[in-house]
Formats: structure tokens, sequence, C-alpha cells
């Protein structure tokens, strides 16, 4: 089963483009006919290539396995899924055997019971019987199999005791404990074909055999967290949760992440009060059934540095515990006290921010008189409207969508490491990479990213190069060619000087080549987004106005605000902080206002592409915090402002009449192509009006005119126009 | 007031929803193919929020200061009627 990849070595130079043909024996096989088989006298239509396991799966007879495993490359060594197919002299395999036309399979006689029970005797007779200590206990494939299908004793006796295989340190996430290991090999699959860690591998054979890495070394994935799912024993368990909950002690909440913008569906396992494991959840369009380790693990610090009251900052700098009602007058009291009028009133949204919280947040400060609705990006860019705009949604999100990526025959990767930013996006590309003749380009900083790609430089002017076909190479060539050609910019191009460049470059880049790029049935220019707040922030338009970025603010909203610049807040203005974590934010907060975390909160969550979805509350909040947005309702009843909705209803008919796609759930709602058309126009920087004196001039307006978007304006209207303004 | 000028400062956000493909959006989306470059031009910093779902009214809001937003519908109505609508909405 190790052939798969072994053609395809790990990737980090240019070089291994050229074999871009042949990365895999094998690639996926066009979908073909259908055929008609019998199974268990049921008959079953399945797609030609299908395995015969997935034929009894359609025909409704469940097959006990191991090894299999639908998105992994199939390894027929557990034979657990043994069944009996008319005319074949030995019980076949069946996720090794392919389903053939009129094939007359039986998953239930005599035969099938005793190869399965065979089978179970010998995977038991080397398993150590440590259920009641083991973690996988009440999840174990094993165990519940070994109860249907195994046997009440053994006739097996190794007089030497059970084999022996030591432990394996694979770094801080998987805990191991190889001698229940059934060598079912899906870990190693895992990590070849989908993490990118092609050193994990077997060694030995036959009982000797070993799941390792050879030498000592960890497992250096961040979708390592991944194996411990796939592990039908407690051979890999997790360390971060070993033996802290029975599963059936847990109460489960399916929610969606926010910890990277990709939206991975979860499902959150709590008891009582506590989050005690996050599990991905199946959804073929977002994060198939693979979470990052980050969404995996990073709950424990749900734990810790929590706001749990409302705090107000005392005249001696410290912090004060107070009620609510205390809190929001103390807001409302430095509010006048600084005498902040419009953009003076400023609010700033962080990285977890839930739309609905947004949405309140930002009616609120609009009818204070204020535009200044800014975010956390780096350095300034945050106080100023983004670089790409926020009037079309088709600027601002993966327009190609999650799953699209696999369709996409080159893909040129601007200022972005979808490694870091989007881990479970990049497993897609690479298995799209080693499935299919895929090719990579990157502008941006180098960097490691499980799949071969080739290096046009570190700068915008690398990328000016590339797009005006003056850089040669098989990247160049194969991106001429491609017919699903895909643009990813890192959204840290909206938070780089030359960001404006860049989109401006890509939009007349994407508009040059007509049809190629952005058409009906393709649309390739995407920005990546990290953050899980800001599609939402751009989709719901909570973006300073352009009059606000010189505003010195005098009153200052942070709501989830933790990675902005402390040097940007002036020293005499009032500071709310509202979030869950007593971080950077709360630090410079006159009054804390303690919110919920993503598990704590039924919130909205619109991911990369513009797919809203919904988290659920798992856990209730800790302390006296409460809902995010009902904090900032209860803030906007005691400022005196008037927002014209009571209960979440109310809140969520508002998203609907701001963009109605913000409550479509689970589904994603495109972009036209004339809109996303529109969009790119408007990103092409026009050189005649760049500041505010060209932007004044009539002569560059009509230059722009004539120039820049080509209107048919009659002569005489030109000429009357500048006559007027003089006058 | 027409689409080749400033509008009034007072006017800080317009937001056109419609439907992508609906018949009912036809002439929305026309205005906008037609006259978004032209607003955008003459109004570079006011955002106007193009949000398209399928099968929703066409509708177009303007958000003015204080937060006074006002609405318009805009289903079923030719370019041309979109137009003098916005132009009403924007003027109020």
């Amino acid at each position: 089963m190790l052939r798969i990849v072994a053609s395809a070595s790990r990737p980090s130079s240019v070089s291994l483009l050229s074999v871009a043909h042949r990365r895999n024996l094998s690639s996926t096989s066009a979908r073909q006919a259908d055929i008609t088989l019998t199974v268990d006298g049921k008959e079953v239509t399945v797609p030609q290539g299908s395995a015969l396991i997935q034929a009894c799966e359609a025909a409704g007879s469940p097959i006990p396995r191991f090894c299999y495993h639908d998105r992994l490359a199939i390894a027929g060594n557990c034979r657990m899924c043994l069944v009996e197919v008319a005319r074949s002299p030995k019980p076949v395999a069946s996720c090794a055997a392919p389903a053939m036309p009129g094939a007359v399979v039986f998953t239930n006689t005599p035969l099938v019971h005793e190869a399965r029970e065979g089978v179970m005797e010998f995977l038991l007779s080397n398993h150590p019987l440590d259920c009641p200590i083991c973690d996988q206990g009440g999840e174990c494939d094993l165990q519940d199999q070994s109860i249907r299908y195994g046997s009440d004793r053994t006739r097996f006796h190794e007089i030497a005791g059970k084999r022996a295989v030591s432990n394996k340190d694979l770094g801080p996430i998987v805990k191991t404990s190889m001698n229940r290991c059934i060598q079912c090999t899906r870990c190693v699959r895992f990590a070849n074909e989908v993490a990118g860690v092609e050193d994990l591998g077997t060694t030995g054979r036959g009982n000797d055999l070993q799941i390792g890495m050879y030498v000592e070394k960890m497992m250096d994935s961040e979708l390592s967290g991944n194996v411990i799912d796939l592990c039908p024993v407690g051979a890999l368990t997790s360390k971060p949760y070993a033996m802290q909950a029975r599963p059936w002690e847990l109460k489960t909440t399916e929610s969606v992440d926010v910890l990277d913008a990709l939206g991975s569906n979860i499902r959150v396992d709590s008891r009582g009060v506590q989050v005690m494991r996050v599990q991905p959840r199946t959804n073929d369009n977002v994060n198939e059934e693979w979470i990052s380790d980050k969404t995996r693990y990073a709950y424990d610090g749900l734990r810790f540095q929590r706001l749990t009251t409302p705090l107000i900052k005392g005249p001696d700098n410290r912090f004060v515990t107070a009620s609510w009602p205390d809190a929001l007058a103390a807001i409302a009291a430095g509010l006048n006290q600084t005498g902040a009028k419009g953009n003076e009133i400023k609010a700033i949204a962080g990285h977890l921010a839930d739309t609905e919280t947004l949405v309140v947040l930002k009616d609120l400060i609009n009818r204070l008189g204020s535009d200044n609705l800014a975010s956390d990006l780096e350095g300034k860019y945050g106080n100023a409207p983004p670089v790409h705009g926020i009037d079309v949604r088709s600027n601002y999100s993966f327009n190609s969508t999650i799953a699209g990526v696999e369709s996409a025959d080159a893909i040129l990767l601007v200022g972005t490491n979808p490694r870091h930013e989007a881990a479970v996006l990049n497993s897609r590309i690479r298995k799209s990479w080693l499935h299919t003749d895929l090719v990579v380009g990157m502008v941006g900083t180098r960097a490691d990213t499980t799949y071969g790609f080739e290096h046009l430089g570190e700068d915008a002017k690398a990328l000016e190069k590339f797009l005006s076909g003056k850089v040669k190479g098989e990247f160049a060539e194969r991106w001429a060619q491609a017919k699903r050609p895909l643009i990813m910019v890192g959204s840290s191009m909206a938070e780089h000087a030359d960001g404006e460049a860049v989109f401006g470059m890509l939009a007349r880049y994407v508009a040059a080549t007509g049809e190629r790029i952005v058409r009906e049935d393709w649309n390739g220019f995407n920005v990546l987004q990290r953050v899980a707040s800001r599609p939402a922030l751009y989709e719901t338009g909570f973006v300073p106005s352009r009059a606000a970025t010189s505003t010195t603010p005098k009153f200052i909203f942070l709501l989830n605000a933790d990675e902005v610049d402390p040097a940007s807040i002036p020293a005499d203005a009032f500071v709310v902080y509202q979030g869950h974590h007593g971080d950077r934010g709360a630090a410079l907060a006159d009054v804390c206002l303690p919110g919920c975390a993503y598990t704590e909160k039924s919130s909205t969550w619109v991911n990369t592409e513009g797919r809203s979805q919904l988290g659920r509350a798992a856990v209730p909040p800790p302390g006296a915090a409460r809902e995010d947005w009902k904090i900032v309702r209860a803030l906007s009843e005691v400022l005196g402002v008037d927002l014209p909705y009571e209960d979440l209803v109310g809140v969520r008919d508002r998203m609907w009449a701001i963009s109605p796609s913000l409550v479509r759930w689970d589904g994603l709602e495109g972009t036209s192509l004339e809109v996303a058309k529109a969009g790119l126009g408007s990103l092409m920087s026009n050189f005649y009006q760049t500041d505010v004196v060209s932007r004044a001039s009539v002569t560059m307006a009509q230059c722009t005119r004539a120039f820049v978007t080509r209107e048919k304006t009659s002569l005489e209207g030109l000429g009357k126009e500048p006559l007027q303004a003089h006058a | 007031m027409s689409f080749s000028k400033a509008f009034s400062p007072a006017l800080r956000e317009i937001r056109i929803l419609c439907s992508q493909t609906g018949a009912a959006s036809a002439g929305t989306r026309q205005f906008i193919t037609s006259k978004y470059p032209a607003i955008k031009q003459h109004n570079p910093d006011l955002p106007v929020l193009i949000r398209e779902a399928s099968g929703t009214p066409a509708r177009v809001f303007a958000r003015f200061e204080m937060g006074v937003e006002k609405h318009v519908e805009l289903d079923n109505l030719s370019a041309k009627d979109v137009e003098s609508k916005v132009v009403t909405l924007l003027g109020s």
C-alpha cells in the first residue's frame, strides 16, 4: 500500500515539478458507467471501479473493517472485510476486490462468519487485554467488532507472552501505545497521502511489523491529530485528552471551528461546564473529515485566562470587579466624559468576533453618528478600508470554493502559506497534487507546503514579472495552458505596503486574460482569509469610512480585538474591551466586559468562501459572562440608543436585511459573473485618481472617464462640467 | 440628482440586495452593471455593498447619518425604474 506515494517523495524543490505526471501509479479514474451486482440477494447498482465493500455498504450490508477507509488508499491487510463471492474458492477481501458486474456476494453466511471469527482471533491473540485502562474504550472498533464477530475464547497461547512493541514519541499530541497496534496502517497512509509526513512507515514483516519513523522523530504535521481518529484501536490516542473522560460521559454538540477562516465542522464534546475535546465532523464541502491540530487541541485555552466578571479600572490602574449595571454605567459615563462625537467613537473588531455581535455593534456605532469601524489587521491597515474593497463579495472571498480547489489544474499562490493559514485546505491541494497533473507556483516567502511548487520570487516585482509573461519555466508554460487556473491571494496582502499594487495587478491580469480565469463556470480569483471574523466583517460592511481613517479616536470599543497595536490607541482615549480572554486587548481597557467563547454561544460564522455556518453552544459561559450580542444590545440601552431588535430572531432578521446569505446557513451563495467583474474592475487602481488632489481634479476625472472606464459620454457634457465647477 | 456627481456627504452606505439569476432582479442587475462604475467613480469612498443571494427580493438600502436607514423594493422593475427609485431614495 505504500506504493502510492513512493514515486513522489516529499518535494521542496523546483525540480519535482517535472515528475508531476508520474507522482502516482494510479490516478483517480474517470467516472464510468454503473454496474449491477447482487449482495445478499439484493440487487445494487454502483459506479464501475467501486470496491466490493462500497457495493455492500450501498446494499445495506455492513462490513466490519479495520484498514479500509473511504478517504485513504486501499491496503487490504486486516482481512476483516472478508465476504463470500459465488464461484470464488476462498473468501474475498471486499475492500481490495473490485465490484464486478453480475457478481453474487454473500456477507452473512457461515463461511464469512467463520472467516471473520478467525481473523478476529488472530488480531486479539497479540492485543493486550487492557481495555479498562485504554482511552479508546467505548469507541474502539476492535472492542465493538470483537463483541459482534469474535469468538468467546482463544486457542492461541504463546509461551513467551504477547508481542511487545516499544512506544514511539510522536510529539505533544499523539500518545502511542504500540502494543495495541493491529497494523492496519491507516496512520501510515494518512501521514503519507494527506499530511505529507512521509517518514511514518512500517518496518519488519509478519508478526514483527512495526509502525514508526524508524529513527526517533516527532510527527511534524499540523494535521497529526487526525491519526487518532483514524486509529481503530487504542494504539494512537490523544495526549491532552489522556485519561480525561469516557465517551459515554460526554455531551456532543455540533459546531463550527473559528481558529482559522475555513469554518471546519467540529463536534464539541463536553462534560458539565468543560469542553473535553473537539473532534471533526464530516463535511465534504469544507473539511472532508480532517481538522487541524490547532482546531482540535486549542480548547484547553478556554479554561485559562478567562474574563468572568465585568471589570472597571480604578484610579490606581488596577481592575476592580463590578456588576453589569455598574460596568455599563461606567462606559456611558466614560463616553460622556471624553466628549467623543462622530468618528471619534471607534470600534475595533478582532479575530473571534461573531457575526451577530458585529451587526449589533455596527448598528450601535452608526447610530452614535460614527463610521469608524476598524479591525485589528496588521499595523495600521485595519484603520482604513481594506485595499480589496468590500463592495463585491468575490473581491475578498475564496470564489473557487474549497472543494473546487481539487478541479484546478494550476495554482498560483500569492503571499500565502496555506499550510499555516488553512491547513485542511492545504491537504486538498496535496491530494490534487498527488492524483492529478496540478502544478503550483508561489510568489512570496518560501515555505514548506507538503507539495512541490515553483518559487517565482518573493515580492510584487516578481509577481509583475510573472504576470507579464517574462518568466520562463515549466510552471509558466503549464499556467498558460491551464483550463482552470486558480490564483490564491493571501489575506495578508491586504496588510502589506504592496497590497494595493498586487490586487490591482492581479485584477488587470484577470481582465486581460478574458474568459480564462473568471467565467461563468469558474472563478479562479481567490482571497484566502485566515481569520474567522474577517469574511463576516466585510460581508456586513464593518469597515471604516475614509473620513474616519484620519480621526483621532476618544472612545474605543474593542470587540475581541487582541491583535491590536497598543501604540495605535491614544493614551487619553476611553477604552472598552469585550471578549472572553484577558489578553492584550483587556490590558488596554478601562472597562472589560466578559463575553462568550465560540463554544459557549450560538452564533453565525462566515468562512473564507462566504459560507455562513451556525456554531452552537456546547457549554455555558463562565461566571457572569454573557452572550456577546446581548452585551452590546444592553449597552445600547444604557447609551440611550434605540436598536430595533430585542431577541436573536430580530438580530437575524436584521442580518437578512444586510445580506441574505448570512442567514442561509450551510449554503453557499456565489457571485454572479457581471458583479464579480465589476468588483475586479474597482480593484484596478486608477492611475489618474490616487489621492485627494487628483480625485478632486475635474480634468483627471475626465481622463479616467476616457481612458479607464471608457464611458461614452457626450463631448458636450464633458465641456460643460468644468465650467460649472469653476462657477 | 444623477449618478454622475458625488452624492450628499450625509449618505454613508448603499446596499443593493438581489438575486444572481432571478428574473425579478434582472433590472437591478442591469442597474448594477451600468451604474456601479459611475457611482464608484464619483464616490470612491462610499461603500456600495452588492450582496447577492439566490431568490432574494431585489432591494436597495441607503444609510444616512446617525444610522438612519431607508430602503426601496426593486423587485420586477426595469433598469430605468430601478434608477429612478434609487435616485429618489438617495435624494430623500
